[in-house]
């Protein structure tokens, strides 16, 4: 178990992390998230000492990390950073066994290991093991930096933006990699990302900081459901509003707003000039305070209509009509089933608020897949 | 021919040689360690290396005497600075990532000195040296001034009963060495590079 307490630091008197509180559990696996600047990278890197804290303190197992040498605090937490940071004048087995060497393990179990943790994402130990890093390729460099962090098993990993450099193809795999592995050897890991898919797709818990402080610490799914600030709200952007489209979309997120209307008082040329001039075949007609009283169409006047004659007697009520509140899925089902041109969306003191239409319904839908359409 | 001059001055340029490594990497290694101590002893060997190489010679002398010893200190002093410079620089140029990640696997500062930094750092530390050998080689000729012998004895003596075939034959065998130690030096180099996949600087 990881504990900050009261972490405080910062840089030529500008605070930069201003007292993070943050309990994290054996095996789990937790993003620390937010915009440059928020003090993520620095939260992470005083874990291992490699950024000394100002006040607070770090405990791992109940022991604070003051109390230990910071070289063998260090070598019982793995670390894997962007820029990959191989040592190019080692060979991939040298590298992988750097913290194991420094253990005095002896060679048989440096080579024994080398060739396990190879195996583990699938690299052949006789064909890789006497590489160079520059014979490799970025995504088996990162590999190779993934496994030289979990050499002599540490029972945490840090990883500071891990796959940022990497083409996305190979940072996908590699997320993939990472997150069967992680759960398969229960590590515990920190890792910083900006990046919101990246931190959905591997945290058991996402914590985003800004501005030097923990704004939220949540699920994946709690956050997406209710991000407690609006910049997290922002940062995550198109998958707030995937969430919403999936059990929060209401009718009044999918209508249209601009109705063509008529006032049950008019007569029945009035009416057919208005829909010719808005080219369409019905009308919606509410009284002089929008409530709704149904609709009129084409056909109705021209079988029964009478020239002179208010539209009033033609009026049709049978038409859907759901509430804004309503859940999306009802007008779409209403629409699909009764194979009606539009749905009437009304308030739930039954004034008109617009309506559904197959078009209107794909342009909510396709804003809430991929984002402000 | 006064080949036995020939070995005289190689030796006495492979002597100075070994100290100008073991002295020049160590003040590269401390000037990296401390950086404080960075500026002044790059400035108090480059300012060494102005001071023309007859004149250092010549004060050496009066302290130590003429010999053998004085031309030996006298090519250190000169022939310093490419290679606590290299070895500054190379120490300083290893990647900032590289660095982090030594840190970050626990590697203490002097493992991580000579297990990461100084390997890496070497390619450039072995052109330091490399230059430092051929400026030795022509810093050996004043070495006759003082007593030293060498190459220097051969062209000088050459010059005072103008014999032509005495200088062509010193200044002949002077080239060679350069060139030769140079050349040999330069394969090795480009092999150090190549190993940890390192662009040669342009010289």
């Amino acid at each position: 178990m990881i504990e900050y307490r009261d972490v405080v630091k910062s840089y030529g008197g500008k605070p930069v992390v201003k007292g993070i509180n943050l309990t994290i559990q054996e095996g789990e696996f937790v993003i620390l998230i937010g915009p440059s600047g928020c003090g993520k990278t620095t939260t992470l890197k005083m874990l291992n000492r490699l950024i000394p804290m100002d006040s607070g303190d770090i405990l791992i197992n109940g022991k604070s990390i003051k109390e230990q040498e910071p070289e063998l605090l260090r070598r019982n937490i793995g670390y894997v950073i962007q820029q990959i940071g191989l040592f190019p004048n080692m060979t991939v087995e040298q590298n992988i066994t750097v913290v194991p060497r420094m253990l005095k393990w002896d060679k048989e179990r440096r080579r024994e290991r080398a060739k396990e943790l190879l195996a583990l994402v699938d690299m052949d130990y006789d064909t890789y093991a006497h590489k160079y890093p520059n014979e490799l390729s970025g995504g088996q460099q990162q590999r190779i930096g993934v496994l030289r962090a979990l050499a002599a098993e540490p029972p945490i990993v840090l990883m500071d933006e891990p796959f940022g450099a990497l083409d996305p193809i190979t940072r996908d795999s590699l997320q993939d990699e990472i997150k069967d592995l992680q759960k398969r050897l229960n590590k515990t890991v920190i890792f910083v990302t900006h990046d919101m898919n990246e931190a959905i797709k591997l945290a058991d818990r996402i914590v985003f900081m800004c501005d030097g402080k923990i704004l939220q610490a949540a699920s994946p799914e709690e956050m997406l459901r209710s991000p407690a600030d609006d910049i997290i709200r922002e940062f995550m952007g198109k998958h707030v509003q995937r969430v919403h489209m999936e059990d929060e979309l209401t009718c009044s997120d999918i209508m249209r707003h601009r109705v063509a209307t008529i006032s049950p008082q008019r007569r029945t040329l009035e009416c057919v000039e208005l829909m010719s001039q808005r080219e369409v075949n019905s009308l919606i007609v509410v009284d002089d305070d929008r409530t709704y009283l149904g609709i009129v169409a084409i056909e109705d006047i021209k079988d029964r209509g009478v020239a002179g004659e208010t539209i009033c007697p033609l009026i049709r009520t049978d038409v859907p009509c759901v509430e804004t509140g309503q859940h999306a899925k009802e007008a779409f089902r209403l629409l699909m089933d009764m194979k009606a041109d539009y749905v009437v969306v009304v308030t739930p003191d039954k004034k008109l608020a617009g309506i559904v239409t197959k078009s209107s319904m794909s342009k909510a839908m396709a804003s809430a897949l991929w984002g402000e359409g | 021919m006064p080949w036995d001059r020939v070995w005289e001055h190689f030796t006495l340029v492979m002597t100075a040689l070994g100290f100008i490594i073991v002295i020049g990497v160590v003040l590269g290694v401390v000037s990296y360690l401390y950086p404080k101590l960075s500026k002044p002893i790059l400035t108090i060997v480059d300012v060494m290396q102005t001071i023309p190489s007859l004149a250092t010679l010549g004060i050496i002398m009066v302290f130590m005497g003429g010999n053998r010893r004085t031309v030996i200190i006298g090519i250190i002093l000169y022939s310093l600075l490419p290679i606590v410079r290299n070895t500054n620089s190379g120490l300083n140029g290893v990647s900032p990532a590289v660095k982090e990640a030594a840190r970050g696997m626990g590697m203490t500062r002097l493992y991580q000195l000579f297990h990461v930094d100084l390997p890496l750092a070497f390619p450039l530390i072995f052109t330091g040296i490399r230059i430092a050998a051929v400026t030795s080689i022509s810093v050996a000729v004043f070495g006759t001034f003082v007593g030293g012998g060498g190459l220097g004895t051969v062209i000088y003596q050459g010059i005072r009963v103008s014999s032509m075939r005495q200088i062509l034959f010193g200044t002949a065998a002077l080239m060679a060495m350069a060139l030769l130690i140079d050349g040999i030096m330069g394969l090795i180099e480009k092999r150090l590079y190549r190993r940890i996949g390192l662009q040669m600087p342009q010289e």
